[in-house]
């Protein structure tokens, strides 16, 4: 049974953050809400006013942009499983919604909503701090950039202050070759992953050598984190060097990073063994990818 | 606070509160219980509707989300006496027994077959795996799904030659 809250439906995004300054902590903004409602319904968190952002509805779109692609903070997941994806990275969008909650809840949980949620676990953070996504925020003292891997300060806790909301994600799509993907271990296609892990490449113009590369890993730390050490072993070397063990290898090195924790779905050790395979898959994948030369 | 819904093509002026689900405005207050609710949680799929076409677990949708939106429920679909091509498909498969779940499925066939009218089962399947009917009746619900596909077919296909005609 959820508590009693005040419900405001502002009609524009400065009418939401001004409604946000004046009530202050008591206020939740509202996207799809699919997580905010199973949290008030369990007595978890309480809101004294929710500001419900449905009228927004010019924050839900995927726009190309100048370097990469926007996306709206209301997009909801359904839209982006649809996305007639011809670039790497909005594939593994599109394949990551495709993995998310159900038909009839992806057609209400946001991309926005599935950030600000700011679970360690959050498939789409995971994916999203990986490929280098910035997250652009908007307040009354004017808009600011935060890359997604510094997003999340916390289980629950972003990086978003006063009255501050996330209005959407910009995606890199570099024109060099770059290819992402993602893996997770869930109990049942409706659970949270139990552990996860995304990679990214960045090749340099000839295609051969790996200029940059980024590995998050999720469900295995307080928030979703980069494997750097992982990356370290990865950049400046040749892409022909993932065939063979060298993947695992990386993947091993990956799973020093995590510092998992043992709880209701997995214990920690398993979590940290499954952190090595993961990356390795995403790196087999993505390398097979740009080996296509997709 | 009084609220206006627009519920299988009818205006309803509801008195609620803004903490109450879709879900519970349709069951406990406008006495719609064609709508069921199982988990609460948005994992079993059986208070499905839709909203402005799309399936949505209105267990996770606060009413004044749906505000200004088109709403469906299993009300809207067939009569006892003539039954939806869909609702007459779920019977010929058997695709329920206790029939909890079956409003919810129903639903999401009904969009998914607006959407794609001539699904592969392993379509079907996964269009369905947003529901969960607990007495295992799975595959005779993917059957039901394209076999009401096929009538839909059949009946668009002799539309079709009636208006060349």
């Amino acid at each position: 049974m959820m508590s009693e809250f005040k419900y405001h439906r502002p009609e524009n995004i400065t009418e939401a953050i001004l409604l946000k300054r004046d009530l202050g902590d008591a206020a939740a903004y509202w996207a799809g809400g699919t997580d905010l409602v199973l949290q008030c319904k369990s007595g978890k968190r309480r809101i004294g006013h929710c500001i419900d952002l449905t009228a927004l509805q010019d924050l839900s779109f995927i726009n190309a942009a100048k370097g990469g692609y926007r996306i709206g903070t209301l997009t909801p997941l359904s839209e982006l499983e649809r996305l007639n994806a011809d670039t790497p990275h909005l594939r593994t969008i599109r394949d990551v919604a495709a993995l998310m909650c159900t038909v009839q809840t992806r057609t209400i949980a946001t991309l926005g909503g599935n950030l600000c949620n700011a679970s360690p676990s959050a498939d789409l953070f995971v994916a999203l701090a990986a490929m280098g996504a910035i997250a652009q925020v908007t307040g009354l003292g004017g808009t600011r950039e935060v890359p997604v891997d510094a997003f999340m300060l916390a289980p629950g806790k972003t990086a978003l202050t006063g009255d501050e909301m996330l209005t959407g994600v910009f995606i890199p799509a570099p024109d060099v070759p770059h290819a992402s993907a993602y893996r997770r271990i869930a109990r049942t296609v409706v659970d949270i992953a139990l552990v996860s892990a995304a990679a990214s490449l960045t090749l340099d113009r000839t295609g051969e050598k790996i200029n940059e590369a980024r590995i998050t890993l999720g469900a295995v730390a307080p928030r979703v984190i980069r494997a750097t050490g992982a990356e370290e072993m990865l950049t400046g070397r040749p892409l022909s060097d993932l065939i063979g063990t060298f993947a695992k290898e990386v993947g091993a090195t990956a799973a020093q990073s995590a510092k998992p924790i043992t709880d209701i779905r997995a214990s920690a050790e398993y979590r940290k063994n499954m952190v090595a395979v993961l990356v390795a898959r995403c790196l087999i994948s993505v390398s097979t990818e740009l080996e296509a030369g997709l | 606070m009084k609220i206006r819904l627009r519920i299988n093509a009818h205006t309803h002026e509801v008195e609620t509160r803004p903490n109450q689900t879709l879900a519970q405005v349709l069951r406990e207050d406008l006495g719609m219980t064609g709508t069921m609710m199982s988990c609460g949680e948005g994992e079993c799929g059986s208070c499905t509707v839709l909203v402005d076409g799309t399936p949505v677990t209105s267990c996770l949708m606060l009413v004044g989300q749906a505000m200004g939106r088109d709403i469906r429920t299993i009300e809207s679909v067939g009569t006892a006496a003539a039954l939806d091509v869909v609702q007459q498909a779920f019977v010929d498969e058997q695709g329920f027994q206790c029939g909890a779940c079956t409003p919810g499925f129903i639903m999401v066939a009904k969009a998914f077959l607006a959407e794609n009218p001539t699904p592969t089962e392993h379509e079907a399947s996964q269009a369905m795996s947003g529901n969960i009917c607990r007495c295992g009746a799975h595959p005779y619900i993917v059957r039901a799904v394209l076999n009401a596909a096929g009538i839909l077919a059949q009946q668009k296909g002799s539309e079709h030659e009636q208006s060349e005609l």
